[in-house]
């Protein structure tokens, strides 16, 4: 299972794949139109992957929201007459050793799963943000101070970091939210710090200061504004990283508390049955593996689209 | 208090698996240990054939989370397995029926009030670096245990008491204690009072720890790394096996290689590809697991262990100070579906706090039935009322209990779900074993868990008289009221200084009753130790306290 990623590193991946992606579309698409939304969003749906993957997610979504619409299963209540069957009409997904419904559990977790990826990622760009936006404006010591701080975080390996929070905090899906964005963090002020060092050079920003704006007025109207647009694409890229390192710490037992389970809880509590019954590994791990694998597409399809 | 084990479970009685055209057969057909499996009855003839001699034998375990290999120290099982093959006792216990039989010592008299013992010695073994065992030998390896003091957890309440030990003569030494010991008997034939060279105890116990120590057992180590590999060679002039074993001389194989592996697939993948002769799980092996080596012409041996059973601990100090809502709990645990569900058909049902294979066993069954409707019924009248969504409460306080768990389980989110059905809330919280053994000891808990393996009841007494635990040592300082706590200690003093075996089974069976009863513990599961050897082993037995034995195995080729 592919762990976090440092955020250099996924900066760098991702420069380099659109470059490549963006050769393929070209070869591909010769005549991109140059367009506004409208014809993107046209440019978009006519991809028949694309339109998978975001149907996809919207299911994720969906169950994640109101997980009681997809099944009216409880997914703690064991039937140990009927444990660890394999899917079929009445268990879509089979049933695990209690013999609770899998398929209500997958729904179930997924609530718990894609909640946790979105507090992990709230977490990551607001305070990766700020701490980029006053690395990046006020420059000088405060800058040194910052960015030598986050060097430091960097220096870490992100599932160590993790673990060692996680470790500290106790166990708990919000708090793998809290051990996965703190892991975040650093690429989130890496690259809102050098956004903001070059907003601030242009004239613009020197007009408004001329203009008689204060500080703290150049920073939100100006500076703000057009830093994040590369912080939001970073974000939505960084959704399946969080969702991956959400599951791994599940995996490996610090998320849910049982009797709940979320996905990569799933994935671990199969693993003593993969060679005689492999459902109920398998499953979960698909439904992580294609949300993470749809975001992806989402994204980079966005991008090439965007160019 | 030591926790052989933070969390998991363990396992399960006899089943009577028969592996269907797996293996051929125990030598000793007609004088099979009830404990060991037979294969294939069908093919049980064709092997009266010869013993083959040689060869290597290699087991995995499923880990060695304490890295401390000297048997006077440790408390985890499988370093007591192997220790069972490097040193030797005083005394052997039947696994068959419990009894104490000779070993190192040929006889032994118990003083009446059981505080002397006085043991006559075999004066033909030897350790393996060639010091003679004698009186002195004894002696020293007892002053050895008691000077470990703590680091000795368990020896030292084997050894509770002990004031001295009295060389009458080379082959005669007496063991004396201040106080009545009835429980040092069956002591001395566990691997705990296991007895190393003299030489041994000049070594500092870290360094025994790592396994520089020498014992008089058929085997010796040869090499020893922590947590990865165990090697052990066999002794060619060992002819002093306790009479329990169909072979007193050297050993039938020449070496033992261990390794650990902690995935069940893995471990029994590595079964079934040949690359270990022995799979040796910590939890029972999965029906799925077990049909899986079967069919790949393995054979699954079980035996209960004996000593606690797996029981789930109340903190009286808190919600489960109510004894009705105890006795609720107790009614609401269905053990029968429990053991089915967790592990398999023909697990064995807890009927006790101790394992049924423990000498001093009572079946208790009559007071451990599932009984929801009783269980309910007794949670009204006590003022428990069930809300709307079923969970109770009484004035405005939820009925909600914290089992602390040291990793998330299965078999706890069933009796999560059992207990939700009488409307009491569980609630599980996960915790690093480290903050496991802290929490339980210092009764930051609602409930907690744990079980240990001993060969005799006496383990009920170091865990739970509380005359011996005191608060901060242990769960067994928080479980009862003051009275049964009273009522207790009287029963663990009788059953200490009682040397007629008959006469003390009595008082454990009272003591059984009251634990139970008083709603001092919730038995759980019984525990089982499976072990899946190759179709090429043959003879691989327990001890009876389901260690690894040995002196009669034999690998065909």
């Amino acid at each position: 299972m592919t762990t976090l990623t440092s955020p250099t590193q996924t900066s760098h991946t991702t420069s380099t794949t659109t470059a490549a992606a963006d050769a393929t579309t070209a070869a591909a698409e010769p005549a991109l139109l140059p367009g506004g939304r409208r014809s993107r969003r046209a440019q978009l749906l006519r991809r028949p992957g694309v339109v998978v993957a975001v149907l996809y997610v919207l299911l994720a979504l969906g169950t994640a929201a109101v997980p009681g619409l997809y099944t009216g299963v409880d997914p703690q209540q064991p039937h140990p007459a009927d444990k660890l069957l394999p899917p079929g009409g009445q268990y879509w997904f089979g049933t695990d050793e209690l013999g609770r419904d899998l398929f209500a559990r997958v729904v179930h977790g997924s609530a718990l799963t894609v909640q946790a990826t979105l507090v992990a990622l709230a977490i990551a760009v607001v305070a990766g943000l700020l701490v980029g936006l006053v690395s990046g404006f006020c420059g000088g010591w405060v800058d040194v101070v910052l960015m030598r701080g986050v060097d430091v975080v960097l220096a870490i390996p992100t599932l160590l970091l993790s673990l060692t929070i996680i470790t500290a905090l106790g166990f708990g899906t919000v708090n793998v939210a809290i051990a996965v964005g703190v892991a975040l963090v650093p690429g989130f002020a890496r690259i809102t710090r050098a956004e903001v060092l070059r907003v601030k050079t242009l004239p613009y920003i020197e007009a408004a200061r001329s203009g008689g704006a204060t500080w703290t007025s150049v920073l939100r109207r100006h500076v703000l504004p057009n830093t994040w647009g590369p912080v939001v694409v970073l974000a939505v890229l960084d959704v399946g990283t969080a969702i991956l390192a959400v599951s791994s710490l599940s995996f490996l037992g610090f998320g849910a508390q049982p009797p709940h389970a979320d996905w990569g809880s799933l994935i671990a509590s199969g693993r003593t049955y993969l060679v005689t019954n492999p459902w109920l590994s398998l499953l979960p791990g698909l439904a992580v593996g294609l949300l993470v694998l749809s975001l992806n597409h989402v994204a980079k399809s966005l991008e090439e689209v965007a160019r | 208090m030591s926790f052989e084990q933070s969390h998991a479970p363990s396992r399960r009685s006899f089943l009577g698996l028969t592996a269907a055209g797996s293996l051929a057969v125990l030598l000793s057909s007609c004088a099979v240990d009830p404990k060991t499996l037979e294969a294939d009855p069908a093919a049980g003839t064709a092997t009266s054939a010869a013993i083959v001699e040689g060869g290597t034998l290699r087991l995995a375990f499923t880990s060695d989370v304490y890295g401390n290999l000297d048997p006077n120290q440790n408390f985890w099982i499988e370093s007591r397995s192997i220790n069972r093959n490097l040193v030797d006792s005083l005394t052997d216990q039947d696994p068959k029926t419990g009894e104490i039989v000779p070993w190192l010592a040929t006889k032994w008299e118990v003083a009446p009030d059981a505080k002397s013992y006085t043991f006559d010695l075999r004066d033909d073994v030897t350790f393996s670096d060639g010091t003679k065992f004698d009186a002195t030998a004894v002696k020293t390896a007892l002053d050895g245990i008691k000077a470990l003091g703590a680091k000795a957890s368990l020896g030292a309440t084997y050894i509770s008491g002990y004031a001295g030990t009295t060389v009458l003569s080379p082959t005669r030494v007496r063991v004396d204690f201040s106080t009545p010991n009835a429980a040092f008997l069956q002591a001395t034939a566990t691997t705990t009072l296991g007895i190393l060279s003299p030489a041994s105890y000049s070594k500092t116990p870290e360094a025994r720890a790592k396994g520089d120590y020498v014992g008089s057992g058929p085997f010796t180590l040869t090499e020893y790394v922590q947590q990865q590999s165990i090697k052990l060679a066999k002794r060619a002039d060992y002819a002093w096996g306790s009479g329990i074993n169909a072979n007193t001389g050297a050993a039938h194989i020449d070496a033992l290689e261990v390794t650990f592996i902690p995935e069940e697939g893995v471990l029994t993948g590595s079964l079934t590809s040949g690359q270990i002769d022995v799979a040796w799980p910590r939890t029972p092996l999965s029906e799925a697991a077990q049909t899986s080596v079967k069919a790949a012409g393995a054979t699954v041996l079980s035996a209960v262990l004996p000593g606690l059973t797996y029981n789930i601990i109340p903190n009286v100090n808190g919600i489960l100070g109510d004894p009705a809502v105890r006795q609720a709990l107790q009614k609401a645990l269905d053990r029968a579906e429990w053991a089915s569900t967790v592990f398999y058909d023909g697990y064995p049902v807890a009927k006790s706090v101790i394992d049924s294979t423990t000498p001093q066993w009572a079946d208790n069954s009559s007071l451990l039935e599932h009984d929801p409707t009783g269980a309910k019924a007794l949670l009204d009248q006590a003022g428990w009322v069930a809300g709307s969504d079923g969970t109770r409460s009484k004035d405005g306080k939820p009925l909600s209990l914290t089992l602390v768990v040291g990793g998330p389980w299965a078999g706890w989110d069933l009796v999560q779900s059992q207990l939700g059905e009488v409307g009491i809330t569980l609630v599980q919280r996960v915790v690093t074993p480290a903050e496991f053994t802290t929490a339980s000891n210092s009764g930051d808990f609602d409930l907690t868990a744990t079980y240990f393996t001993r060969g005799d009841a006496d383990i009920l007494r170091t865990y739970y008289d509380q005359s011996v635990v005191k608060p901060g040592t242990g769960p067994g300082a928080y479980n009862q009221e003051p009275q049964t706590a009273a009522q207790l200690t009287t029963l663990f003093a009788q059953e200490i200084s009682e040397t007629d075996p008959v006469k003390r089974k009595a008082v454990f069976a009272d003591i059984q009753k009251i634990l139970i009863s008083s709603g001092a513990l919730f038995p759980l599961q019984d525990r089982v130790q499976t072990a899946a050897t190759a179709a090429t082993v043959h003879d691989l037995k327990f001890t009876l306290e389901s260690f690894l034995r040995l002196n009669d195995v034999w690998i065909s080729k």
